[in-house]
């Protein structure tokens, strides 16, 4: 597509040559060191965050933004992980509600069985995307939205019948959700999210399924006649992004003590966005997890400048689509082949 | 589905098959599920079918906008924004007004409205983003102006107005005529332009192979702006019929997503493949209704909504896999 595009206007476009060295070492220092450009922003928006709302520069402060972006970047993974094999997974925000009802309705029976089970929900239905996706070839565009619809019928009536009962989340739950250990200053869930960022960025480094899903990305056919099942790794894949979506689920039901099947809606289009902006490409086999982090951070501490400025939904989400398409652009014009 | 058939046949036939197979499959599916409708329900009358035909005007008109982005290799996810937008729009400057203001407004909304997606697809080609990201945050930005112009449901529109789309002013009514041909125009239309204008074929040439296609001289950059500005005006178009239909304005987030769903869903099962260059906006406007069409069909068989629902997605899944299964068998034979 816009892939092949960008390849003969590089080929047949004016020469780079002309552009003056000042801006060309500009593009060299963002294409080689994306995380060091993306970090900037992020101060730049803390400051600027801090200049309207002085109390924002805080110990609470901080630690509500970084509460808040925990269940995005650790949802965002599991995009990441797809993106880098050429897919994608617009089901994780259902997944992830799905995986939260369950929880909220198993927390009579303790939050060990709740928690449990509702993994057991994510990796399920990330299994049926993945099989979709990688035996039958289902375009993944199409098999996520489909399972998101399918979750969102099932769920509603479930809610009814066989789910009826709790909607509130045990105390555990809440507390790995919202609470903090070391005097409150460290949240519960920034924790978990530093064992799942360790775990998927030495996962993808140093695994061979880490390496082989940068390869399904990069280059399938070179991949399969290497003798890689890449069904395997689709399954593993959607496996691991249905998993993780449960557990930001969980951890979204923790803070918010109670579950609804509008949960995690409006983390969808983040969790795409935090890859993007992290440098993920959507065609495969280029992105780190480190950049998604940033990305997630990045639009927190965008959603708690808006909230300062007292910006409604409507300004919000269109600041928020100015924004990924902002960076998206700039991260595209850096990294343009020379 | 006509692999058997093909191999014994003539090779015009063959090649007419793999060509328009898909496409009228389709429509044989769509007559046969309105020929099953028409047994479940106690009478099927001109009731029925003027519900049918202007009830799934607002999904086949975001079919083709999204029918025409993904042949020219793109994909629009902010479609169904546009329609929310257009929707919001135009319910609530048209409320009070005459029919010819209410018109005028409609041509306006149109004519922005490609304009609009038309400077979407420049941003597309000017800054390289991939589709798929951009029209990511057309999706925010567009649904975002909607809830600003129209921050809770409401509005309204002329009885005139209705009547275009519904063929009657209170939008209910038994004359199917108008419903018909605001489905079938627009559709004949555009797919002439894209099949028998240069300027339509170029959108093919970009779609199936866009170096290809800039070395034979299309222009591909204007080919691909085309595509979203069309896009753009057939996404208004669901957004007005809307209008028409329910006499609101929703601004509500929900529609959007589902609108870009449904039409991306009925482009696919159209047999319009997401690469691009591949498919007929005939075949997206049949899955288009057949995607409307299955909703009273459960409900005439007492399913309820959220199973309606649930079978609905199985079944766009089923198909997907039937023909990922039939595509890996004709590349093992062949």
């Amino acid at each position: 597509m816009s892939a092949e595009l960008r390849g003969v206007d590089a080929g047949l476009g004016t020469g780079l040559g002309a552009k003056p060295p000042a801006r060309r070492a500009w593009k060299r220092f963002l294409s080689d060191r994306p995380l060091v450009v993306l970090g900037a922003v992020l101060v730049v928006l803390v400051l600027a965050t801090a200049a309207i709302q002085p109390r924002y520069l805080s110990l609470p402060g901080l630690r509500n933004t970084l509460l808040l972006a925990a269940p995005l970047g650790i949802i965002a993974a599991g995009q990441t992980i797809l993106m880098l094999t050429r897919g994608i997974d617009l089901s994780v925000a259902m997944t992830a509600t799905a995986a939260a009802y369950v929880a909220g309705n198993q927390s009579p029976n303790g939050a060990g069985i709740a928690i449990v089970l509702a993994l057991v929900v994510g990796c399920v239905t990330g299994a049926v995307n993945g099989v979709g996706v990688g035996v039958f070839r289902v375009n993944p565009l199409i098999m996520t939205l489909a399972m998101a619809g399918i979750l969102l019928g099932l769920f509603t009536q479930w809610a009814q019948t066989v789910l009826q009962g709790s909607t509130s989340v045990a105390p555990f739950i809440k507390t790995i959700g919202a609470g903090a250990f070391l005097d409150r200053r460290i949240p519960w869930n920034l924790l978990i999210w530093g064992a799942v960022a360790f775990v998927v960025i030495w996962g993808l480094r140093r695994t061979g399924l880490g390496r082989m899903l940068y390869g399904v990305g990069d280059n399938p056919v070179a991949v399969r006649l290497a003798g890689v099942r890449s069904w395997q790794v689709l399954l593993a894949a959607y496996t691991i992004s249905g998993l993780f979506a449960a557990l930001g689920g969980i951890l979204l039901a923790g803070q918010s003590g109670a579950v609804d099947l509008r949960l995690a809606q409006n983390l969808l289009l983040p969790s795409v966005a935090a890859a993007v902006i992290g440098g993920t490409s959507i065609f495969g086999g280029v992105g780190t997890y480190s950049g998604t982090i940033l990305g997630a951070l990045i639009l927190s501490v965008l959603n708690a400048m808006l909230t300062f400025l007292n910006a409604g939904q409507a300004v919000k989400q269109v600041v928020y689509g100015m924004i990924v398409l902002a960076l998206a652009w700039l991260y595209a014009a850096a990294t343009r082949a020379e | 589905m006509t692999v058997a058939v093909a191999a014994r046949a003539p090779a015009g036939i063959r090649h007419w098959l793999a060509r328009y197979g898909w496409t009228v499959g389709v429509w044989l599916l769509l007559f046969l599920l309105i020929g099953w409708y028409a047994t479940l329900i106690p009478s099927f009358g001109s009731f029925t079918i003027a519900s049918i035909a202007k009830n799934s005007l607002p999904t086949v008109f975001l079919a083709i906008a999204q029918a025409v982005a993904v042949i020219a290799g793109g994909i629009d996810l902010g479609a169904g924004a546009m329609m929310v937008l257009a929707n919001s729009v135009s319910a609530r400057f048209m409320e009070g007004q005459a029919a010819g203001t209410t018109a005028v407004i409609a041509v306006g909304i149109l004519a922005g409205a490609a304009i609009l997606n038309g400077l979407v697809g420049w941003i597309i080609v000017r800054s390289r983003v991939p589709d798929i990201i951009v029209t990511l945050a057309t999706l925010f930005v567009f649904s975002g102006v909607a809830l600003m112009v129209l921050p809770a449901p409401g509005g309204g529109t002329s009885g005139g107005f209705r009547w275009i789309f519904t063929g009657s002013t209170s939008g209910i009514g038994t004359n199917f005529w108008p419903s018909l041909v605001a489905l079938a125009v627009p559709t004949v239309l555009v797919a002439l332009w894209l099949r028998r204008t240069s300027r339509g074929l170029s959108l093919y040439a970009v779609g199936s192979d866009p170096d290809a296609a800039y070395l034979s001289g299309v222009k591909t950059a204007r080919a691909k702006i085309t595509a979203y500005a069309v896009a753009g005006a057939f996404a208004a178009l669901a957004g007005l019929a809307i209008t028409a239909i329910t006499a609101t304005g929703d601004p509500r987030f929900t529609n959007a997503s589902n609108g870009t769903l449904n039409s991306v869903a009925a482009v696919v099962l159209g047999g319009i493949a997401l690469t691009g260059g591949v498919g007929s906006v005939v075949g997206a406007v049949a899955a288009g209704v057949i995607l409307f069409v299955l909703y009273p069909i459960l409900t005439a068989m007492s399913i309820d909504p959220n199973t309606a629902q649930v079978i609905r997605g199985v079944l766009i899944v089923a198909v997907m896999m039937a023909a990922g299964l039939l595509e890996l068998r004709r590349r093992r034979t062949e």
